[in-house]
C-alpha cells in the first residue's frame, strides 16, 4: 500500500520535472546578471577567480549564512552527543586494551600530516587565484586531523582551544562586515585596496575572509569528527 | 540519440532526486533513509550546476591569457552549489548524531518499530 | 537612521562570541541572548517611523540591484521583525532559569542563531538568501528539539529532520527552476519578469515552493512532524517553534503567492487547505490528554485559520491574517511558557495531573486562562479582533462557498472553546492530588508571563497600537508593483 502511494507521488513529481526541464535549454547563454559578473568582476573586486568574487563579494551574505550553518551543526552535535564528565571517565578506563594502528599508518601519518595541512592552507590562501577557497581548504585540513585520529585513536584534540578558534573565525567574518558598514555605509563592502590582479596580495578583503573561514571550517569539522568518535572511546 | 545527448544531465539529476525520494518514502532502516536524503541533496546540486553550463566554454578563472569574458560558463550556480553542499553536509552530520542517540534509546534502527509517540 | 543590516549583524556577532564569553565566566552566557534581542527590539522600534514613510532598501556590499543581495525593510518586514525579537526576548528571559540541563551555553548559542535565521527570512529580498536563512532556522530547531536527549525528544527530532530536509530540497529545486527560467535571483527582478513565462512552468515551480514552505508551515497533509516536535521539545523551544518558526513558513508561502508569482487563481484552493488544516487540528486537539500535544495541535489549527485568511486575499482578509499572527503568537507563547512551568513543578504532562493547581500557582494559572480565552476569541482580548476581522472579510467576499467555509471555521472555534474551557475548569475547580511541593514561580519566569498577559489585554482593548502598521503591511503584500518599485525603480 505504501509502495503504491509512493510510486504515484513520484510519478507526479517526475511529470513535473519533465514539463519544467524541457523549458530550460541546456547549454545556452544566460542573461544579464551572470554576464555582468563576468565582465566587471576583475575590475570591481580584483579577484581573478570569478566564482570567488561572486561567493565573497557580490553574494557575501550567503557565505556568512553558510558559515553560520556549519557552526550550528558543530554546536548541535555537541548538544546531542554530550556526555557528562563522570560518565566519560568511567568509559575511558575500560577501553585501554584497544589495538594500536599498524606501523605503516603510524609512520606515514607523521610524514603526511604536515603536508596535508600545508596543502589545505595553500588551497584557502590562494582562493582568489585558483579553484578552491575557504571551504575546500578547511575540508582538507580536517582530513589531515582525521588521519591522525585513525593512526592514534587514544589521543584527542583540545576542545577548548578549537572552539575558541571557531568563534574567532566567525567573529572576524562578521567583524569585517561591520567594519565595512563603518567605513562606507554598506555591510560587507570591500574597503581594502584591490591591488594588482593575479597576485597573492590582491582583491581586498577576500584573502583575509578566506583565511579566517578556512581555519574555522577545518577546526569545526575536526571537532565534529571528535564528537562522533567520542562515543566509542 | 540527439535527444538523450541534449538532456542526459537533466535526466541524471531528476533520476537521482526521484531515487532519493523513493528511498525516504519506502525504506524502513534509518541509515538508509538518511542516505536517501543525501541522494536528494546531490541530485538538486547536480541540477543547479547543469543549469549554469554553457556549451563549449571553460571555467571562469582569468588566470591564463586565452580566457576572455565571452568564453566562460556562468559563475552564479557554482556559488549557489558551494553553499548548498555545505548545508547538506551540516544536515547530514546532525542527522547521524540524532540517529546515534535514537539507537541508544531504542536499540533498533527500524522506523516501524520506533513508535514511542502515538497519535 | 540606523542601518537595518545591524538587525542581523549584531545578534550574529554576539552569537559567535558566546563561547569566548564563556571562557571568562559561565554566568554571563545566559544574559547575552537577552542583550542581543533587546538591541534588536530597540533598533526595530526606531525604524518604524522611517519605514512607514518609505520602505528602507539596504544593498549589502554596495552594489546595485539586481547584482547584489538586498534587504527590503518594508512595513511587513519590520512588523514581523519586531514580533520575532519581542517574543524571543521574553522567551530568553524565561530560559534563564528554566533551562537547567547541560550544556546550557550551547542552548543559548542555538537559540540566538534561530532568532537570527527568523529575522533574516523576513527581511531579505533575495530568494537564495531566503533559503540560506531558512536553513539556519531549520537546523537550529532540529538541534534544539533534541536538546533534552531523552527518548521522545530524539525520536521527534528525527522525524522533524527527515521531513524538514525534504522540504528544503524542494525549495532548492524551485530556486534552480527559477534561475534556469529567468537568470536572476532577486525577488523583485523575478517578480517583474514573471508575466513573460509559460503558465505551466510557473505552476509547477510554485507547487514545489508551496510544498517546501508548507512542510515548515504545517499545512494539512504535511504536518505529521509538528505534534511530536512541539510536545517533546523543552517548553521555551516549543513556544518559539509554535510562535515564530511556523509563521516564517507561512510568510514564505505568502511571499511566493502574492509578491513573486502573482497567482490569484489558486487562492481558493489555499483557503480550502487552510480550512482543512483548521478542522483537523482542532478535532485532534480535542482528544488529547497530554497538554503540550494539545497545544501543538491547536497551533496547527490556528495556522490553518491564518492560511485561510490569506486565501481570502482582500485587504481586510490579509489584515486579519496578520492580526491573527500577532494574537496567536502572544497567546501561544503565554500558554506554552505557563504550561511548561506547571509541568516542571508537577512532574507530568497529562491534563488530569494539573487538577487544582489554580490555588497553588495562582499567577501562572491566571496567565494560562487569559491565554486560552484570547485564543478562543472572547471579547476583551486580542484574539477577538483578529477572528472577527477574518470572519467579516470572508462574509464580504460574497461567494457562496465562502459561507460554507465560515460555518466550518465557527464549528472549529466551538470545538476549541470546548477543550480550553475543560482545562481551565480542571485548573481551578477540580481537586488535585499530591500537590504539596508546588509553589509559585520565580522572578525570571514570572516577568515574561506578566508582560505577555498585559500585552494581550492591551491590544485587545486598544488595537490602535498596531493596526496602522498592519494595514500598511497588508497593502505591501497585495500590491506587488509597489514592492518592485522600491527595489528596482528607486535606486
Amino acid at each position: 500500500m505504501r509502495r503504491i502511494i509512493s510510486i504515484t507521488v513520484l510519478g507526479i513529481i517526475a511529470v513535473g520535472f519533465i514539463l519544467t526541464f524541457s523549458q530550460i535549454p541546456f547549454g545556452k547563454d544566460k542573461i544579464d546578471v551572470a554576464n555582468y559578473y563576468i565582465k566587471k568582476g576583475i575590475e570591481e573586486t580584483g579577484a581573478v577567480n570569478i566564482v570567488t568574487s561572486v561567493v565573497l563579494n557580490y553574494r557575501g551574505f550567503d557565505t556568512l549564512g553558510e558559515v553560520t550553518v556549519l557552526f550550528i551543526a558543530a554546536v548541535g552535535l555537541g548538544v546531542v552527543l554530550f556526555v557528562e564528565k563522570k560518565v566519560q571517565k568511567n568509559v575511558s578506563n575500560d577501553k585501554d586494551k584497544s589495538k594500536r594502528a599498524s606501523l605503516i599508518l603510524r609512520t606515514g601519518s607523521h610524514l603526511l600530516f604536515p603536508l596535508i595541512l600545508l596543502f589545505g592552507a595553500y588551497v584557502f590562501v590562494h582562493g582568489h587565484l585558483t579553484p578552491g577557497g575557504g571551504f575546500q581548504g578547511g575540508a582538507v585540513i580536517a582530513s589531515g586531523f582525521l588521519l591522525m585520529y585513525l593512526a592514534f585513536p587514544r589521543q584527542s584534540i583540545d576542545k577548548k582551544s578549537f572552539s575558541v578558534v571557531e568563534s574567532l573565525g566567525g567573529l572576524i567574518f562578521v567583524g569585517i562586515g561591520l567594519l565595512g558598514l563603518v567605513f562606507s555605509g554598506y555591510f560587507l563592502t570591500n574597503f581594502l585596496p584591490k591591488g594588482i590582479p593575479n597576485t597573492v596580495f590582491s582583491a581586498g578583503i577576500i584573502p583575509i575572509i578566506y583565511i579566517a573561514v578556512g581555519l574555522k571550517i577545518g577546526f569545526e569539522l575536526t571537532a565534529i569528527i571528535d564528537d562522533l568518535l567520542g562515543r566509542s572511546r | 540519440m540527439n535527444l538523450i545527448y541534449n538532456w542526459m544531465y537533466y535526466i541524471a539529476s531528476g533520476g537521482l532526486i526521484l531515487i532519493g525520494l523513493y528511498i525516504v518514502l519506502v525504506k524502513t532502516n534509518l541509515i538508509k533513509i538518511i542516505i536517501g536524503l543525501h541522494f536528494v541533496n546531490t541530485g538538486v546540486n547536480i541540477l543547479l550546476i547543469c543549469i549554469g553550463y554553457i556549451r563549449g566554454r571553460t571555467a571562469p578563472i582569468f588566470s591564463k591569457p586565452g580566457i576572455n569574458p565571452t568564453n566562460v560558463v556562468d559563475p552564479v550556480p557554482q556559488a549557489l552549489v558551494l553553499t548548498a553542499i555545505v548545508i547538506g553536509v551540516a544536515v547530514l552530520a546532525l542527522a547521524l548524531s540524532i540517529v546515534i542517540k535514537v539507537y541508544e534509546h531504542n536499540k533498533t534502527l527500524n522506523v516501524s518499530r520506533i513508535k514511542g509517540l502515538k497519535w | 537612521m540606523v542601518n537595518p543590516s545591524l538587525l542581523i549583524g549584531v545578534p550574529l556577532a554576539l552569537a559567535f562570541s558566546i563561547p569566548l564569553f564563556g571562557l571568562i565566566s559561565k554566568k554571563i552566557e545566559k544574559y547575552i541572548p537577552i542583550a542581543a534581542l533587546l538591541i534588536n527590539v530597540v533598533i526595530s522600534l526606531t525604524l518604524i517611523p522611517q519605514v512607514l514613510k518609505k520602505p528602507v532598501v539596504v544593498f549589502i556590499g554596495g552594489w546595485n540591484p539586481p547584482f547584489c543581495i538586498n534587504l527590503v525593510v518594508g512595513p511587513l518586514g519590520i512588523f514581523l521583525a519586531i514580533l520575532i525579537s519581542g517574543i524571543g526576548l521574553l522567551v530568553s528571559i524565561y530560559a534563564v532559569s528554566y533551562i537547567k540541563e547541560e550544556p546550557t551555553e550551547k542552548y543559548h548559542i542555538l537559540f540566538l542563531l534561530l532568532m537570527v535565521g527568523a529575522i533574516g527570512i523576513v527581511l531579505t529580498g533575495d530568494i537564495f538568501n531566503l533559503f540560506v536563512f531558512f536553513e539556519i532556522l531549520c537546523i537550529s530547531s532540529y538541534a534544539l528539539v533534541a536538546y533534552n536527549k531523552d527518548k521522545e525528544g530524539t525520536e521527534a527530532a528525527m522525524k522533524y529532520l527527515i521531513q524538514g530536509s525534504i522540504g528544503s530540497s524542494f525549495i532548492l529545486i524551485g530556486i534552480a527552476l527559477l534561475y534556469g527560467g529567468f537568470g536572476t535571483l532577486n525577488m523583485a527582478h523575478i517578480a517583474s519578469k514573471i508575466t513573460s513565462a509559460d503558465p505551466t512552468f510557473l505552476f509547477i515551480t510554485l507547487a514545489f515552493f508551496i510544498t517546501g514552505f508548507g512542510i515548515e508551515a504545517a499545512i494539512f497533509p504535511l504536518n505529521a512532524w509538528l505534534p511530536d516536535a512541539h510536545s517533546s521539545a523543552p517548553s521555551s523551544i516549543s513556544a518559539i517553534l509554535s510562535c515564530i518558526a511556523i509563521k516564517t513558513g507561512v510568510y514564505g508561502v505568502a511571499r511566493m503567492i502574492f509578491t513573486m508569482f502573482n497567482a490569484g487563481s489558486i487562492l481558493t484552493f489555499i483557503a480550502f487547505l487552510g480550512l482543512l488544516t483548521l478542522l483537523i487540528g482542532e478535532m485532534s486537539a480535542f482528544r488529547q490528554d497530554d497538554i503540550k500535544r494539545l497545544l501543538a495541535y491547536s497551533s496547527i489549527g490556528q495556522i490553518g485559520l491564518i492560511v485561510f485568511a490569506l486565501g481570502i486575499a482582500t485587504s481586510l482578509g490579509v489584515f486579519g491574517a496578520l492580526f491573527q499572527i500577532v494574537s496567536h503568537a502572544l497567546a501561544k507563547a503565554l500558554l506554552f511558557l505557563a504550561a511548561g512551568y506547571m509541568i516542571y513543578r508537577v512532574g507530568s504532562k497529562s491534563i488530569t495531573s494539573l487538577n487544582g493547581i489554580g490555588k497553588k500557582m495562582p499567577l501562572t494559572s491566571f496567565a494560562f486562562a487569559i491565554g486560552s480565552f484570547s485564543l478562543i476569541g472572547l471579547p476583551p482580548f486580542a484574539g477577538f479582533i483578529s477572528k472577527f476581522s477574518i470572519i467579516y472579510a470572508a462574509i464580504q467576499v460574497k461567494k457562496p462557498i465562502f459561507l460554507a467555509f465560515i460555518a466550518v471555521a465557527l464549528i472549529a472555534t466551538v470545538i476549541e472553546a470546548g477543550y480550553f474551557f475543560r482545562i481551565v475548569q480542571n485548573l481551578y475547580f477540580k481537586e488535585g492530588k499530591k500537590l504539596e511541593k508546588v509553589t509559585e514561580t520565580s522572578g525570571f519566569i514570572l516577568i515574561p508571563l506578566i508582560i505577555l498577559t498585559i500585552s494581550i489585554i492591551a491590544i485587545g482593548i486598544h488595537p490602535q497600537f498596531i493596526t496602522g502598521l498592519l494595514k500598511e503591511a497588508a497593502n505591501e503584500l497585495l500590491e506587488r508593483a509597489g514592492y518592485i518599485g522600491w527595489v528596482l525603480g528607486g535606486t
